[in-house]
């Protein structure tokens, strides 16, 4: 790459370094430390601190504070509960599994065909990113509710529609396709755009089919942006809260409005926490494997 | 013309490629926009009853009734005051931050930069819930600095990585070129590598900006009731839904700010500036 890093650690300077130049590095640390220690305590105050104290709070009883395994031990034995986890954990594979599909056959149209509608589609498929979550909820559910426009279709034709997709786990699937197949998509597509054509051209003037160009080639370079996106569409999927809110049925829940009920209609704090910290061991899985991914250094960008 | 309706008059005409590629962009556009589109066109139904799939009347009626709401339309301002004030801010907090990650290798950089992860990987709920227990203790419950604070929170992630990825691909080379000529350190900043960051810069703004417009969950929370922004008020009327216009005109009103300023910001919306929010380096 092209940056030049300055090593401003002061153990790296060997001590034959003159004085002039050892306070050069301490006045830059100091001025490097004070750009980032604002948005470093921000987040250690507003993220850090209640993430901790959650966790805390999720070994405690609720009446006399002492330590407890019991908020745990409550999501994996009541029944309603178990049947939560199980139905999020449904849910957030499908649309992964989807969506990720969908979003690498896209995004591979989008850098190899070079055509008009591929152009058109290149733009259209940046926006739904911006639409606000609750706007296209509502604008799905007019479609998909049972006197919405498909049923009104259907009765033009004579036919009863009834899709049953409201308060249905298809119903909150189809939405997190909706927001989810263009983000990856995006994710996706800056990858490959980083692959160059003439690598391509060389591997089929050597006589590389078009399979072999995409497993040995494509895929591999791309990979990074596949686990990147479907890390991303992962965790925000498994605390998902506007859709199923506004399209899920009563049982089962998904975990994030489980967690509001817990907090805000129960007033069990020490639960809620409990769950928290469930769901984040859930997250976190994904998450470490974004981390590998993204720590390791590719052999070929060294 | 109306031969090419046919679909199969419309294979051979076109050839199979460019009909596969029709069926996409049709595909495409009805579950991506379909929805959209409709929503849009419900807002200009003045009656809209059940076996029509076109509204029988039309007009403006249900946004006369939208904008003769007090509360919906002090929401409305409400939403705004958050929102551009949580964008001023983190950006004040987070841009420095992110120079620096960009340009300079400092002890604890990775992890600084994984703590942003947490926010996204730590239910929000559960954040929220342990940040209401400290705004309780210190009076913050039901104001603006408490929902900003909530606001932020969401949007810090973008604001740091996504300008420090835009950062770092200003080449030092142009920096240096500029001190050479005898630009101070802070000029050199606003002249040379702003300037070039701006794609980057911008995408992460417009995130805030929106973010913040739609956020509900949080400000649900924090706001009681005294801090009530648009999604807010929106959640109320989806659960109550009384009339599917009034839901649908209210989209539409908050997705307008999202469509000026995308418009505004177009020629920096692209694949590669958007993925940079996503990716630490």
């Amino acid at each position: 790459m092209h940056e030049i890093i300055v090593h401003s650690v002061p153990g790296k300077y060997k001590q034959r370094k003159g004085r002039k130049e050892m306070s050069k590095s301490l006045k830059q640390n100091l001025v490097v430390y004070g750009m980032v220690m604002p948005a470093f305590l921000v987040v250690m105050l507003t993220v850090a601190y209640p993430i901790v104290s959650a966790v805390i709070q999720s070994f405690q009883d609720s009446a006399t504070g002492a330590f407890t395994l019991d908020n745990y031990m409550y999501f994996f034995t009541d029944e309603a509960q178990k049947s939560n986890l199980a139905y999020t954990l449904y849910i957030v594979i499908v649309t992964v599994v989807v969506a990720i599909v969908v979003a690498y056959l896209l995004a591979l149209y989008l850098r190899f065909v070079k055509s008009r509608i591929a152009k058109a589609i290149g733009m259209l498929y940046l926006l739904p990113r911006f639409v606000p979550a609750m706007c296209a909820v509502y604008a799905m559910i007019t479609i998909i509710r049972d006197t919405g426009l498909i049923n009104r279709i259907g009765q033009l034709f004579g036919v009863n529609i009834n899709l049953g997709m409201m308060y249905h786990a298809s119903g909150i699937i189809t939405m997190n396709l909706w927001f989810n197949i263009p983000f990856a998509a995006m994710m996706i597509a800056a990858g490959l755009g980083g692959i160059p054509d003439s690598i391509i051209e060389a591997a089929s003037d050597v006589g590389a089919g078009k399979i072999k160009i995409f497993t040995s080639m494509i895929l591999p370079l791309s990979i990074k942006d596949v686990i990147v996106a479907a890390t991303f569409v992962f965790m925000s999927n498994v605390s998902s809260f506007t859709t199923p809110y506004l399209m899920g049925g009563n049982s089962p829940r998904m975990l994030g409005i489980a967690l509001y009920d817990q907090f805000n209609r129960y007033l069990e704090y020490n639960r809620s926490a409990a769950l928290s910290v469930i769901m984040f061991l859930i997250c976190s899985v994904s998450a470490g494997v974004y981390i590998y991914t993204n720590l390791k250094e590719n052999d070929w960008e060294k | 013309m109306f031969k090419m309706l046919n679909p199969r008059r419309f294979y051979y005409a076109v050839g199979r490629r460019k009909f596969l590629e029709f069926i996409l962009l049709a595909v495409f556009i009805l579950f991506f926009y379909g929805p959209l589109l409709n929503m849009l066109m419900l807002a200009f139904a003045n009656q809209y009853e059940v076996p029509n799939i076109l509204p029988t009347e039309w007009g403006f009626d249900w946004w006369k009734y939208v904008f003769g709401q007090e509360s919906l339309v002090s929401s409305m301002i409400q939403s705004f005051i958050v929102a551009i004030a949580t964008t001023v801010i983190s950006m004040i907090f987070c841009i420095p931050a992110a120079y620096s990650i960009a340009r300079f290798k400092f002890r604890g950089r990775k992890i600084f930069m994984l703590s942003f992860l947490l926010t996204n990987a730590f239910p929000k709920i559960g954040i929220y819930t342990s940040i209401a227990v400290l705004f309780y203790k210190y009076g913050l419950m039901g104001t603006y600095a408490g929902v900003i604070i909530i606001h932020m929170i969401n949007s810090m992630m973008f604001m740091v990585w996504l300008p420090a990825s835009a950062f770092r691909n200003v080449h030092r080379q142009q920096e240096e070129a500029a001190r050479d000529v005898g630009a101070g350190p802070i000029r050199t900043f606003f002249k040379v590598t702003l300037p070039m960051a701006m794609p980057g810069i911008a995408v992460a703004t417009l995130y805030t900006f929106l973010g913040s417009m739609e956020e509900a969950q949080g400000t649900m929370l924090v706001g009681l009731a005294r801090i009530q922004t648009m999604p807010v008020a929106m959640y109320g009327i989806v659960l109550d839904s009384s009339a599917v216009q009034i839901g649908a005109v209210f989209a539409i009103l908050l997705i307008i700010p999202s469509a000026v300023l995308i418009f505004l910001m177009r020629k920096f919306i692209g694949p590669e500036a958007i993925a940079g929010g996503f990716k630490m380096n």
